[in-house]
């Protein structure tokens, strides 16, 4: 069959492809990569030089790139378990029998947060969350919590909202997971056993660990990536206390115009992004 | 040198009005070659603008030149620019804020107004007048190392904007005078029962730095940098400004370090705090019934005196011709930046929102019964700083640090010794790599 296929009828159907992923991934990559070993910054052209790795040393021992990566990490460590936890939960209770049109609207109504444009969540966030007029004070009886300006809530405030957004998701990998698992394996284990947990632990959750995998990679880009929805709604505030990692590296190469530096805080983040997801493929994945 | 330069614009626009032929010159026969020229320009989302929109349509019927504006948010503002002159593109006539002036003048983006005038002199109105405009604002909006680049275009003071209801009911006549009568005797009256008796907008961003924390240091004496370059923030008077804020703070809503000038301006017009220092240009939002709930009891005092005198902030915008823009587009871009801050068209500017730059729109005393602000407005702009905020090419990476931990020291996460130590440091570390300390740069700002 392989001899029939001509070397330019390959290169034909692969080629665009490859050709467009250059384009617009591989080529600005090189230009990051270029520009971070350079003095370069917009607003000063004329002095454009070769520095080496100074814009790394400037980033590695630079405390608030690592506040800011810490701050981040925390984020992930919190809303992360709480997804797995509560989309696990949802996927259970789809993948129950019977209730189809409850389900089927459930499902549906799952899409409607991750389809919500980021930055017009952080919108919504500053209505919802205003301390005197928002709907959540409000449901908690006329409470008085400032949630913007306060460090602490507003933290917890952005963790809310990535919960909100992103629980949906893994809900919907992990019961596309469910359905991976063979009716007859499932029935035979109910019979044996009326314990949940038990089908959980081992019928269920090796079918479950390939979406788990993908979920902790792509959420831990997410995550590492997260801007739009911070910037609309608190701008990083009040002082550092949801300056993630994003929004740092928007603030030196767009604010600051300091795009060398922030291209090596850029690349820095790639390495760290790339290096997470090959752990959590040797530590996690496994073939069913 | 600044004052040589001045005066030269100053004379040239004389010698051009003296030598005028004896038929008039108008606006429609200097753009007739320019007719059909397209130019481009980065408006804000701010009344001063709309202002000059809702007047364009004469302008382009008259000359006709298209202008095309660009709308951005301020924070968008500057990055849009320095992207599109970087990538050569566009925009034909540069916004520039007070503190963009060094920056876009350095790179040469723009070009002066004494160029222009040589370059294409039978397009300057007889009837400029340079002098006419408030020479505090047309150096400090306009003007970068004694060149004049740009015209005053939308144009702010602080004021104290004050709830003349409120401070009645608790007992006072007036507004404060001082910065330590607002804290100590009109904060405590005025403020408990969810009312507060001062908002300070401080969030992370431009606002942190230029309507926080230089509104604080500069009344006490204080500075951001001294005459050798060198950080100022850790002096006695620059160190009292900034206890100030910490203690002023109690008198404030809670989460101020949140506030930008909406919320600020909305706490205001909902009648929740009584006192704001806030820019002359949202006037017309805190007296218009539509927007506020307080708008009878509105009133305009210049912001207070501290120990060093009455320091107002000082903000604003001025147009300049794009280098970049082509000779037809440059041209046209100065018959739009002459038209739109004109003495002709300051009157109408100012009844349609804005505010102009012109002394003579603020001659009939009658005025300020229409306007409260005027002679607050008026007066600041007599005793203004021009370095209220450095304006050379560093601020962008200045402010960022200002921003930063001037917030810190809001929140108490360091106190107001630790935060200006830092931020003299970078502070210093930026300007040392700019070349200020080696003698590369003239020590301007």
């Amino acid at each position: 069959m392989r001899g029939r296929v001509s070397r330019g009828t390959i290169l034909a159907f692969i080629g665009p492809a490859v050709v467009g992923l250059a384009a617009v991934g591989i080529a600005p990559l090189l230009y990051a990569l270029w520009t971070s070993l350079h003095f370069f910054n917009l607003t000063k052209l004329r002095r454009v030089e070769f520095i080496g790795l100074e814009n790394y040393g400037t980033v590695l021992t630079d405390p608030v790139f690592w506040q800011a990566l810490g701050r981040t990490m925390t984020l992930l460590g919190i809303a992360l378990p709480l997804q797995i936890g509560l989309g696990l939960g949802i996927a259970l209770i789809l993948h129950q029998p019977g209730l189809t049109l409850l389900k089927t609207l459930a499902r549906l109504s799952l899409v409607l947060p991750m389809a919500t444009t980021y930055a017009v969540v952080g919108l919504l966030g500053q209505v919802m969350f205003n301390q005197k007029f928002g709907v959540v004070n409000q449901l908690m009886g006329g409470a008085d919590i400032n949630w913007i300006g306060d460090p602490t809530n507003a933290f917890v405030m952005i963790v809310f909202w990535d919960v909100w957004q992103w629980t949906p998701f893994v809900a919907l990998v992990l019961l596309a997971g469910l359905t991976m698992v063979p009716g007859e394996i499932e029935e035979a284990a109910r019979l044996e056993t009326s314990n949940w947990w038990k089908v959980l632990r081992h019928v269920q959750l090796p079918f479950l660990v390939p979406g788990l995998v993908a979920v902790l990679i792509l959420r831990t880009a997410d995550t590492l990536k997260l801007f739009d929805m911070v910037f609309t709604l608190t701008r990083g505030g009040p002082g550092s206390a949801t300056e993630f990692i994003s929004l740092m590296i928007q603030r030196v190469g767009f604010r600051a115009f300091d795009q060398g530096l922030a291209s090596a805080q850029a690349i820095i983040l790639l390495i760290i992004t790339i290096v997470l997801a090959q752990i959590y493929i040797r530590v996690f994945y496994r073939e069913v | 040198m600044k004052l040589r330069q001045f005066f030269g614009t100053t004379a040239l626009t004389a010698a051009l009005a003296a030598s005028a032929p004896a038929m008039a010159w108008s606006l429609k026969e200097a753009a007739a070659p320019y007719a059909g020229t397209e130019i481009d320009v980065v408006f804000l989302l701010r009344p001063g603008y709309e202002a000059i929109e809702a007047m364009l349509p004469e302008f382009e019927e008259e000359t006709g030149i298209t202008v095309n504006i660009i709308k951005h948010p301020y924070e968008n503002a500057l990055g849009e620019q320095v992207r599109d002159f970087v990538a050569g593109g566009d925009l034909d006539i540069a916004l520039i804020d007070l503190v963009w002036i060094g920056n876009f003048a350095e790179n040469e983006w723009i070009v002066s107004v004494d160029e222009i005038m040589e370059k294409y002199p039978d397009i300057i109105d007889p009837d400029l007048d340079m002098d006419d405009f408030f020479p505090l604002v047309l150096n400090a909006f306009g003007g970068w190392n004694g060149t004049i680049y740009g015209l005053p275009f939308d144009n702010y003071s602080g004021l104290l904007f004050y709830n003349r209801c409120m401070l009645e009911e608790a007992g006072f006549d007036g507004p404060p005078e001082t910065w330590t009568d607002l804290k100590d005797v009109y904060g405590p009256a005025l403020t408990g029962d969810g009312k507060y008796a001062f908002a300070l907008q401080s969030k992370r961003n431009e606002t942190q730095s230029a309507d926080s924390f230089a509104r604080v240091i500069w009344p006490f004496g204080g500075s951001f940098l001294d005459a050798d370059f060198r950080s100022n923030l850790m002096s006695e008077e620059s160190q009292a400004g900034l206890k100030f804020r910490q203690d002023l703070m109690q008198y404030m809503p809670d989460g101020i370090v949140a506030y930008d000038h909406a919320e600020t301006v909305n706490a205001f017009a909902q009648g929740d705090v009584a006192m704001i220092t806030e820019w002359s240009a949202f006037y017309s939002t805190v007296v218009s019934p539509d927007t506020s709930r307080v708008a009878d009891c509105v009133e305009i005092a210049p912001e207070p005196v501290g120990p060093a005198g009455r320091k107002p902030a000082l903000g604003g915008f001025s147009l300049a011709v794009a280098s970049q823009a082509g000779e037809a587009e440059q041209a046209a871009a100065w018959l739009f930046i002459q038209w739109a801050t004109s003495k002709a068209n300051a009157g109408e500017y100012l009844e349609r929102g804005g505010v102009p730059a012109r002394q003579s729109a603020y001659a009939d005393p009658a005025l300020a019964e229409t306007y409260k602000f005027i002679p607050a407005l008026v007066e600041s702009w007599q005793d203004g700083v021009p370095e209220f905020r450095p304006r050379f090419a560093e601020w962008p990476e200045i402010t960022e640090i200002v921003q930063e931990w001037g917030t810190k020291m809001m929140l108490g996460e360091v106190t107001t010794e630790e935060g200006a130590q830092e931020i003299g440091e970078r502070m210093e570390a930026v300007l040392e790599d700019a070349g200020y300390y080696s003698g590369d740069k003239p020590l301007a700002q």
